[in-house]
């Protein structure tokens, strides 16, 4: 909360050697870590790591971050089923990635650490031999994305039914309900105004 | 050595006399004190439980998908429902990511209206604690008692909102024009409805008159002591390995508060202190729940002597597209860190919706916990950790 993404922009075009404070902590984090590299961005610091060295340094970073916040995953898909697609769909790289949070209990220091899995061999190194909370995220995971994670003795489904098919947080998995009836939000609304129209305003709003 | 290993080597003694088959005990799902839909595979000899597996997903809604083919205004409808017992409050965190990706900053009138409700709906929650965990445990006066209290406060968040539980009332870039307040007509502004703040602090009096009667019901009780005291005893590393977050890591000897740390809406400019408790034990748990309703009340208080009047609603585009990028946003929810990963491209959908629930988190340490416990203590443990089984579902 403390400075807006503006405020965020317009510091590095006037400054560009001076960073903000949670650019800086990134910076060191990843050097402390031999982590590959970071992105900070609307305070949120996420720290790449290399699928082999996943384990490592989340255990690593969990010296100086030691609550386990959560794991999950992202399917970055060129085609997509639901909702809209990526900006960009011909030069993104398709994969997965594992992404899991260690936060500090004494600030608001916290990053979500990013391992690119690809999905041709989706697997990483399980988190639950050095935290049990890991063990029901990765089950999620599994079962939401199919990425296996190497040393968890317990991958069976933990939302969806045993003999459910399919992975549904995939973006080439249909919305199911959806797909037998339209939105009936879609069916009889005015279309949406141009985004470059007017600013409403303030009393105006029903969105 | 700690009190639950001492334990464990008692029984030991004990159980080489008296060993019997072990029996597998299905507890749950529909079960008065899971809260819900949580069912419990149990592996029990005789009173001991061996091993236990938590079940869920009766509930699961795929709230993450969904979000996917809802703009940003639509999905403050469906995260109100992933924690029922505190809508309000998993509103929040969401509105604040997506004001951070868009930039955009709700003025201060509204920041503090955001408070007030997010503190109301706290109290809410803990009531509903304080309210059935004695219950559980056998005592059935309190609930009554802290039931009714509640019900002022939901009339006060009805009141602003319209509903009771889902107040679907942030705005990116405010809060709603309030039901039933001021003028119906659009020029002029709306707001709190009259009186509103009279009427809370009215409220107020009565949630530190129900903690005293609570802490006389309850607090001192001997038989609610003898349950609780030294039962399910979490160690603040177990805590903190597990994801426990909120009151349950804060009666670990963890003093993280949200609210402190990241000072989110206006909590910098109010005073309060965050309640630990150094045990660890259920006792803990229920007195810390008990104690944030009296700071809640504090900042309350404070909030309604603060508050600067205003406008409700910031401008915003027409139609609401989020820039490219990823934003994770939490906030202290009731039950502890409540947070939304949202990653962007550039639509007005968000491109992938992570929800952190507390519950979800808070209830991966059960397996743990429950391992060498008596069958009489699940509920008192499963209980103390406060979890609404929606949250867990999503």
């Amino acid at each position: 909360m403390t400075d807006t993404p503006e405020a965020a922009v317009d510091a590095s075009e006037t400054t560009e050697l001076e960073m903000t404070a949670a650019e800086t902590y990134a910076a060191s984090l990843t050097e402390r870590l031999g982590a590959t590299g970071y992105s900070e961005e609307f305070d949120t610091v996420r720290v790449f790591v290399e699928r082999d060295a996943w384990v490592e340094t989340i255990v690593a970073a969990s010296e100086e971050l030691p609550f386990f916040s959560w794991l999950s995953a992202i399917d970055w898909s060129k085609t997509t089923e639901v909702g809209e697609g990526v900006d960009e769909p011909e030069t993104l790289e398709e994969r997965f990635e594992v992404i899991c949070r260690l936060s500090s209990v004494e600030n608001a220091d916290g990053a979500i650490f990013v391992a690119t899995v690809p999905k041709d061999d989706a697997s990483i190194g399980s988190l639950t031999p050095h935290f049990g909370g890991a063990e029901w995220h990765e089950r999620e995971a599994h079962e939401m994305f199919d990425i296996a994670f190497e040393g968890n003795k317990n991958l069976v489904p933990l939302y969806l039914p045993d003999d459910f098919i399919g992975h549904p947080l995939l973006k080439s998995y249909p919305l199911i309900a959806r797909e037998v009836k339209p939105w009936p939000g879609d069916v009889d609304v005015e279309p949406m105004p141009d985004v470059a129209s007017d600013s409403q305003d303030a009393e105006g709003s029903d969105t | 050595m700690t009190s639950r290993e001492m334990m464990h080597r008692s029984e030991s003694a004990v159980s080489i006399e008296l060993q019997t088959p072990d029996m597998t005990l299905n507890i749950g799902p529909q079960h008065p004190s899971t809260h819900g839909v949580l069912r419990l595979v149990a592996k029990v000899d005789g009173e001991r439980i061996r091993e236990v597996e938590p079940v869920i997903g009766y509930m699961h809604r795929g709230y993450e998908k969904l979000a996917e083919v809802r703009t940003y205004a639509q999905i403050t409808a469906l995260v109100n429902r992933i924690d029922w017992v505190s809508g309000f409050a998993s509103e929040v965190p969401f509105i604040l990511g997506v004001e951070k990706l868009m930039g955009v900053e709700a003025p201060e009138r509204a920041q503090w209206i955001r408070l007030i409700l997010s503190e109301l709906a706290r109290i809410s929650s803990h009531l509903v604690f304080i309210s059935s965990y004695p219950l559980e445990l056998g005592a059935t006066t309190p609930l009554m008692h802290s039931l009714r209290e509640r019900e002022y406060i939901l009339e006060l968040i009805e009141e602003v909102t319209g509903g009771r539980f889902h107040p679907n009332f942030n705005r990116v870039g405010g809060v709603k024009s309030a039901y039933g307040g001021g003028s119906t007509t659009k020029k002029q502004s709306m707001d709190l409805p009259a009186g509103f703040f009279k009427r809370t602090s009215e409220a107020m009096d009565r949630m530190d008159k129900i903690c005293d009667d609570i802490d006389t019901l309850v607090t001192g009780n001997e038989l609610i002591k003898m349950r609780t005291v030294g039962v399910g005893i979490i160690p603040p590393d177990k805590a903190l390995e597990f994801g426990l977050s909120g009151p349950n890591l804060r009666a670990s000897g963890v003093a993280y508060d949200l609210r402190k740390s990241d000072s989110y809406l206006t909590y910098d400019q109010v005073e309060f202190d965050v309640v630990s408790r150094p045990g660890g034990d259920c006792y803990d748990r229920y007195l810390v729940r008990l104690h944030e309703v009296r700071e809640s009340v504090k900042i309350i208080r404070q909030a309604i002597d603060m508050i600067p009047s205003g406008p409700l609603q910031a401008k915003v585009p027409r139609v609401l597209k989020a820039p490219k990028g990823h934003v994770y946003s939490r906030a202290e929810n009731p039950k502890g860190e409540f947070g939304y990963y949202i990653v962007s491209e550039g639509g007005k959908m968000p491109y992938r919706l992570k929800i952190r629930s507390t519950s979800f988190s808070n209830l991966t340490i059960l397996p743990w916990i429950l391992k060498g416990q008596l069958i009489p203590d699940l509920v008192a443990i499963m209980g103390s950790l406060d979890f609404v089984l929606g949250d867990v579902d999503r």
